[in-house]
């Protein structure tokens, strides 16, 4: 059940096209980020995210200054941190094949995140 | 609200199945290594909220559509992940086509009455008969 919640997605209820304008006057944050009444239709498309769209979801909200976000936009960052583990993963491990080592170890991480201007705002992160 | 991203780290099963299949078979990756990355796919998901989330702002706009996920990447020097993305993008929503063409022809006349919920319940019913 929970696994059925947390790949729930719903591409073609995204509000935000048809009620751009009234947007403003019904802050209604569950019909869109909240939506988790669609938990079962996610069975079908499951295949497309690895990662459970609820938990991202709980993240983004963290953030003070968001207000809203599409299904379509929680769906793209869910799928563009997939492919950042991807990319992070790999990245790791050509540090990991420098040392002539088979197992990838945090300070290749490390190094990783050192050496790619791209995860500088990684810096600090994993220091504690 | 006092909470941190460590207390909202991805499931580290899926995270460990990503990594494994992103790298050679036989290469093995430490418990450590697979928390620091798995921590660090939170802080990226916040850093991706933040930046999508001033491009909204920037165009006046509360909520944060695709497209200014797709933005954000630019500006996150993930420039890379821009087109893979638009092509899953596509994808979900061709399924998602599908899905409701596949949908029987009763089940959308019984929930015409009721309104969009409803069939929303009717699907429910579907999903429990196919699985």
């Amino acid at each position: 059940m929970e696994k059925m919640e947390e790949n729930e997605i719903e591409l073609e209820t995204v509000v935000i096209d048809d009620n751009a304008d009234s947007a403003d006057n019904n802050i209604v944050p569950t019909d869109i980020v909240g939506a988790t009444t669609n938990v079962e239709e996610s069975n079908k498309v499951e295949k497309l995210v690895k990662f459970p769209i609820t938990r991202i979801k709980h993240l983004v909200k963290m953030d003070p200054d968001v207000h809203l976000c599409s299904q379509e936009a929680l769906f793209l960052i869910t799928k563009t941190t997939e492919f950042f583990v991807e990319c992070l993963s790999k990245e790791a491990y050509s540090y990991t094949a420098q040392s002539k080592k088979k197992t990838v170890q945090k300070k290749d991480v490390e190094q990783a995140i050192d050496a790619v201007d791209a995860l500088a705002f990684l810096e600090g992160v994993l220091d504690s | 609200m006092a909470e941190r991203p460590e207390d909202l780290n991805l499931p580290n099963s899926i995270v460990a199945r990503i990594i494994k299949d992103s790298l050679p078979e036989g290469v093995n990756v430490s418990k450590e290594a697979r928390t620091a990355i798995a921590k660090a796919a939170s802080v990226f998901v916040l850093y991706c909220t933040s930046c999508s989330n001033n491009l909204a702002m920037r165009a006046n706009r509360k909520i944060i559509s695709g497209q200014d996920v797709l933005g954000a990447m630019a500006d996150m020097e993930f420039e890379r992940f821009i087109e893979p993305l638009q092509a899953s993008l596509e994808e979900a929503v061709a399924k998602r086509k599908q899905e409701k063409s596949d949908k029987k022809p009763e089940d959308i006349e019984e929930g015409s009455d009721e309104g969009g919920e409803n069939e929303k319940e009717n699907e429910d019913e579907d999903e429990d008969e196919s699985s």
